[in-house]
């Protein structure tokens, strides 16, 4: 197995709020999921807006905004008039017996190995030095975040990630301290190159269910490769798998897993059909990172 | 000189905040969300003893912040109307308390996240998302609650976590179930995953 990946780039927590992570979490927990991007700053670059509406092929359609509600409060159980809940995102899965059969196997990667390793590690490991690697590794994905905010024609955010990638290199020792967002209150954009194809119109294809590397589809499959070989890890031996690059490659997602420790398991435990949540949460996810 | 006061108003004027502008729904789910977080951080209701007490807050505190039916309608869609009166009924019922199994437990695990509400955002006319952000040590972690005006209160009908909306989590799951059953199917399962905890 060869393990790669720029995963998602900004960690996830779970939430406080009633309803704590949702969803959302479970394609990061999920196995070794890489998951790229996800962005920062909503804010548009200077260059807002150029990005290419995917016209994408699939069933997909945007849906989140919810339409009007329609219930008059005094009978609130009665009839919806129009379909209240927006429309849906689908993605195709021709494949679903074998995705189903790797979700599974990611399941079980994650119970049996992941996450002792994590509770481990965590139980080891103050919290401050976790949140010390946690930048460091976030660090090494700059080169990711400055080609592809260049790529989606937004030099500006490609700028920023590069001056945070020398401060932090710097003055954050090592990319230990995110010292350009602590002291000089400079945010980012986070872009992966699937989201970079996304912009340009390429759709998802259709869903794929890696072993280890979890949800994915061709085209962000794609993308993974194309930030594999922006991640300054990859270089470190010349062969392409090599026991350092392997072993920081573990580090990362031990250390990425402590800070999430049963955020998949809520999620699982509340869905009624877990892999349906899953494929649901990873489409919804870079679908939105795709429009933004 | 005439004109120094004219500006001077102006300048005043313009600096003034407009706080009628953002204001109720993000105060609401602020004030309710805070609610269901001072429970979690209480010192006294600590250990097992204190768990039960502990729950049963956050139910009532929780009651507060949702709309329910409007977030099961929601989820469901139009298939809403495929359920009769009481199967309507049922399933709120059911689907609260599957959400609540799922997520008081881990909750409870959560005490020193800050929680920062940013700000607003209207969707319709009845309707606003309330932007919300978890610092931690790991990162920042986007909570946006959904909140509908009925009979003056703004309630949630659906938070979206990462730009993952729970209602269209859902709906995708449901809408595979109800695609080739009727709703009394649905039920049966949701009161499956309910009995087994």
């Amino acid at each position: 197995m060869r393990q790669r990946g720029p995963r998602r780039d900004r960690r996830r927590l779970c939430v406080p709020g009633w309803t704590p992570c949702l969803v959302l979490l479970l394609f990061l927990l999920l196995g070794l999921t890489p998951l790229h991007a996800a962005s920062d700053s909503p804010d548009p670059d200077t260059g807002a807006g150029v990005n290419v509406p995917a016209a994408g092929e699939q069933v997909e359609e945007a849906g989140s905004i919810p339409s009007a509600a329609v219930q008059k409060p005094s009978d609130e159980y009665g009839n919806v008039t129009e379909d209240v809940g927006g429309e849906e995102l689908r993605i195709a899965d021709p494949i679903e017996p074998w995705n189903r059969a790797m979700y599974h196997v990611n399941d079980k990667l994650y119970f049996w190995l992941l996450k002792p390793a994590a509770k481990g590690y965590k139980y080891v490991v103050p919290e401050d030095f976790r949140g010390l690697f946690s930048n460091f590794y976030r660090n090494l994905r700059a080169p990711i975040r400055i080609v592809n905010n260049f790529l989606q024609g937004k030099p500006g955010y490609s700028g920023i990630e590069l001056a945070k990638f020398l401060i932090n290199s710097t003055i954050g020792v090592g990319g230990l301290r995110d010292c350009a967002t602590e002291c000089f209150g400079i945010n980012g954009r986070d872009a992966d190159f699937g989201q970079t194809l996304g912009k340009y119109g390429v759709g998802f294809g259709f869903y794929v269910v890696w072993p280890l590397l979890g949800p994915s589809s061709p085209r962000d499959t794609i993308g993974w490769i194309g930030d594999w070989f922006l991640r300054p890890q990859t270089y470190v031996s010349s062969e392409w798998i090599s026991p350092v690059g392997v072993g920081l490659y573990v580090h990362e997602k031990v250390n990425d897993t402590s800070f999430h420790i049963g955020d998949y398991e809520a999620i699982k435990g509340a869905a009624i059909d877990p892999y349906v949540a899953m494929r649901d949460a990873y489409v919804q996810y870079r679908k939105k990172l795709i429009e933004r | 000189m005439k004109k120094w006061p004219a500006g001077l108003m102006l300048l005043i004027l313009l600096m003034l905040p407009f706080p009628a502008l953002a204001g109720v729904p993000l105060d609401t789910v602020k004030s309710n969300v805070n609610g269901v977080l001072d429970v979690l951080r209480d010192p006294k209701l600590k250990g097992e003893s204190g768990k039960k007490v502990k729950e049963q807050r956050i139910t009532v505190a929780a009651d507060k912040l949702f709309d329910y039916v409007e977030l099961s309608k929601r989820t469901l869609g139009l298939n809403w109307n495929k359920f009769a009166a009481d199967q309507r009924k049922e399933f709120v019922e059911l689907f609260k308390t599957i959400l609540k199994d799922a997520y008081v437990d881990k909750i409870t695990a959560y005490t020193n996240e800050q929680v920062n509400f940013t700000k607003e955002a209207p969707l319709s006319e009845n309707t606003v998302e309330v932007q919300s952000v978890i610092v931690s040590k790991g990162g920042e972690t986007p909570i946006y609650y959904r909140v509908i005006k009925k009979d003056n209160e703004w309630k949630v009908y659906d938070v979206v976590v990462e730009g993952v909306s729970l209602i269209s989590n859902y709906r995708s799951q449901f809408r595979e179930i109800l695609g080739n059953n009727p709703p009394s199917m649905l039920l049966e399962t949701l009161r499956k995953k309910v009995g087994k905890r």
